[in-house]
């Protein structure tokens, strides 16, 4: 778990444990300078307090000679006891630079001590003038040892002299390490500072940055945050959020367009209705009066009369019945049948029909009255201005996930606005006249691209003075 | 931008670590030494060699064959004197190393009251054997345990013998002393005495001064205008050899003087290259110091005792100027 607080922690002790270090090997070096240094004056004064005890020794002695008291006596003791001790010291002061004159020293010493004994031993015995020659000698001796001192002391500092050099040598060094230590350390902190409020606030920002694209309405930008503490772990729950935000929009969005299209199509519906119930009489009466009328033109002998009226009444019940219904392919052919029968009526000679029909596809579902108005407006445009006629093909194809209706005729051909207003589903006033049903082609690409779920559902070619082609798609299968 | 702030500190960084890392080296480096610890405790036998004449060719020879020959035995050897024939300064240093408890003195012998009073007394109460090098006392005055150095006595005789070799039977010789007349020059002096007796034609003078640059000369001075017809210097105490010449040089030729001396003076080696000096007996300091430490070992291992007390005798040789030309 690599988190903010352990990184601060990790700096802290980093810091406590440099410092440390620093300190404590200063004060180990510190230490063992002043070690040395106080050996080294401790040798001096050992051997100057050397010297000078045995000086007084002399005297104690030389005062003994003349007045013997035990006073002196005891002085001379205390003197050659103090001596002792110091040899001792001395004998451990012993290099290799100096331990010949060193063996010699402390032999002086030893001298002088038996040569004061001697002394005392001829003054007990009365040998007053031995005893005098002695002490004379112990005062060679006590010379001896303080000239000695001298040149010992002196080739002490000799000795020491590299050993000085070395130790102010070693403390320059030290003070230079210790300002690049220092201006490392302060380097290398900052750029670990820098590093690590980078580390903090870098994530910090990209997490605001997100946010404030998400207030501002943005719920497509990822959320990324390159880090691996808690504000990793807000920006993953962020993300979430973002995730879920975004599905939860989507949905809505769905269903709105969904409610649309509902709306459109009932309003479709509406308006279709609308215009059929515009043009209608009382249906009943119609048809009843188009059959009577039918079977007394059957009556009379006029058959073809009369089944000219059995389809103009056909046609009249599909066109109010079923235009807000489901049709099959087949219901719809037979149905633009009648028409072409009632057409070929009026227009007789002038109307050349063909029909190519692929008879495996009758059985699909189609929006009801959707090949009749396509018909009309060839009827419309291709054979009633024409004095010659005209001759629609209608052909319906199977065309693996499709079934295709083409309807062709051989007319001027339609304008390319027409064609384009056709298709953007633009109301065309003008046309509705011409129409038994009394509706337009657009409200035909309108319903078929409802139905189909797609908006590839017409395609109209025109050439000029050669014809129109119309062929719309039906999916076998709808998308929704 | 980023490149460059990101590349600066990188050489910032290599810099710091560089002069940190060097800086640290340089304190490790740097660090103290200490006189080395005395490894060799004070089992060794502590020697002294004490000489009265300190920086002279002569005995700087004596020294360093005592000293190399200390190193082969083991044992520590010190050199002590003084300068310039400090008699005082001498018997101290020898009562320093008396006081000093030295397990053996090699001194080059003085004879004198106070050094023999000095080897006599107080060496054998603290029990110090003590061996003459180079210059001789007599054994029963000074307890010396023995005496190595050259023959004096021989000396004189090659002295002689050369003396007759360059100068024939007859002529006035002169025979310069100091007016200690130590044990040496009387030895020298008995040796080519004892030689020239039987040549009767042969008169040798005898004369005595200080041991001084001025008194040499002025001596010289003087035995030059009283004996005028001289044809030979011997300096007995070589000391003299460079006053001799350098008086001759002032009033005449050196060449026609028969002179002689001893190799224990500074002077005598670069005079007899300049062929002022027709001979001079040249010993073996080196090997007189590297005997008398031998010796010396060996009698404090017992493995010699007793030492001869009439001496163990260094080669000499004469050496005349023209071999060395």
């Amino acid at each position: 778990m690599n988190n903010i607080q352990k990184k601060i922690w990790l700096l802290a002790v980093v810091v406590l444990l440099i410092m440390a270090s620093i300190w404590m090997s200063l004060t180990y070096y510190n230490q063992k300078m002043q070690d040395q240094y106080n050996n080294i004056l401790e040798r001096y004064l050992v051997m100057n307090e050397l010297t000078r005890t045995s000086q007084e020794m002399v005297t104690a002695l030389n005062s003994y000679l003349l007045i013997p008291v035990a006073e002196n006596l005891e002085s001379i003791d205390s003197s050659k006891k103090q001596i002792q001790e110091m040899k001792t010291k001395v004998v451990d002061f012993k290099n290799a630079e100096n331990e010949l004159a060193l063996t010699s020293y402390i032999n002086l010493i030893d001298s002088l001590i038996e040569t004061t004994d001697r002394s005392l031993v001829f003054h007990s015995e009365d040998g007053t003038e031995s005893a005098r020659k002695a002490q004379n000698e112990a005062t060679y001796i006590s010379n001896y040892i303080s000239e000695m001192t001298l040149t010992l002391i002196d080739t002490e500092l000799k000795t020491y002299d590299l050993f000085y050099r070395g130790i102010i040598n070693q403390s320059e060094e030290l003070n230079e390490l210790g300002i690049w230590v220092l201006l490392l350390i302060t380097f290398l902190l900052l750029l670990y500072t820098y590093w690590f409020s980078i580390r903090i606030t870098k994530p910090v920002e990209q997490l605001t940055r997100a946010a404030s694209e998400l207030s501002k309405g943005r719920f497509d930008l990822k959320i990324e945050v390159d880090s691996k503490d808690e504000i990793a772990f807000l920006a993953k729950m962020f993300e979430h959020m973002r995730n879920n935000i975004n599905s939860l929009i989507l949905e809505i969005q769905q269903k709105a367009q969904l409610e649309n299209e509902l709306q459109q199509s009932k309003l479709l519906l509406k308006e279709s209705q609308l215009r059929s119930l515009q043009s209608q009489i009382n249906p009943h009466f119609l048809f009843n009066t188009l059959n009577t009328v039918s079977k007394k033109a059957y009556l009379e002998g006029s058959e073809e009369t009369s089944d000219l009226l059995v389809s103009v009444a056909g046609l009249l019940r599909y066109n109010l019945k079923h235009l807000d219904k489901t049709m099959t392919l087949y219901h719809e052919v037979t149905v633009l049948q009648q028409y072409i029968n009632i057409q070929k009526a009026r227009f007789t000679d002038r109307l050349t029909f063909h029909k190519e029909i692929d008879e495996s596809c009758l059985h699909i579902e189609i929006p009801g009255l959707t090949l009749q108005p396509i018909v009309e407006n060839a009827m419309i445009y291709a054979v009633e201005p024409s004095e010659e006629g005209g001759v629609i093909w209608f052909r319906v194809k199977d065309e693996g996930d499709r079934v295709t209706v083409e309807v062709e005729d051989n007319g001027p051909g339609m304008p390319k606005e027409k064609i384009q207003q056709i298709i953007d589903e633009e109301q065309q006033h003008d046309t509705m006249a011409g129409h038994a049903s009394g509706i337009g082609l657009s409200n035909v690409v309108k319903r078929l691209r409802l139905f189909n779920g797609v908006e590839d559902v017409i395609k109209i070619e025109a050439k000029v003075g050669k014809g129109t082609k119309v062929s719309i798609h039906i999916l076998k299968k709808r998308g929704s | 931008m980023r490149k460059i702030t990101v590349f600066v500190t990188a050489v910032i960084c290599v810099v710091l670590f560089y002069f940190t890392f060097e800086s640290a080296f340089d304190v490790y480096r740097a660090s103290w030494q200490l006189p080395k610890e005395s490894n060799q405790e004070s089992q060794h036998n502590r020697l002294v060699l004490i000489t009265q004449e300190l920086d002279t060719p002569f005995w700087d020879k004596v020294s360093d064959g005592a000293k190399k020959q200390a190193e082969k035995e083991g044992v520590t050897l010190e050199v002590w004197g003084s300068y310039g024939n400090n008699q005082e300064n001498f018997l101290e240093q020898i009562e320093l190393a008396i006081y000093a408890k030295m397990d053996g003195i090699i001194v080059q012998g003085l004879d004198t009251d106070e050094f023999k009073e000095l080897t006599k007394v107080k060496a054998a109460s603290y029990g110090i054997p003590i061996i003459t090098v180079a210059n001789d006392v007599p054994s029963a005055e000074s307890l010396r345990k023995t005496y190595i150095g050259s023959n004096q006595h021989l000396a004189g005789e090659l002295i002689a013998t050369q003396l007759i070799d360059d100068m024939g039977t007859t002529g006035e010789v002169i025979l310069m002393l100091d007016s200690r007349r130590e044990f040496y020059q009387e030895q020298r002096l008995k040796g080519i005495q004892d030689y020239l007796k039987d040549y009767s034609n042969i008169k040798l003078i005898e004369k005595t001064t200080e041991d001084t640059r001025e008194q040499g000369i002025a001596l010289t001075k003087d035995l030059l205008n009283r004996y005028p017809n001289v044809d030979a210097f011997i300096a007995v105490n070589s000391n003299f050899t460079a006053d001799i010449i350098e008086e001759i040089e002032r009033r005449s030729k050196v060449g026609p003087y028969h002179i002689y001396s001893f190799d224990d003076n500074r002077a005598s080696l670069s005079l007899l290259k300049q062929g002022k000096l027709d001979g001079m007996i040249e010993q073996s300091p080196h090997k007189m110091g590297e005997t008398s430490v031998m010796l010396m070992a060996e009698w404090l291992n017992n493995d010699t005792v007793p030492l001869d007390l009439d001496g163990y005798v260094t080669d000499i040789r004469m050496v005349k100027a023209i071999d060395v030309q």
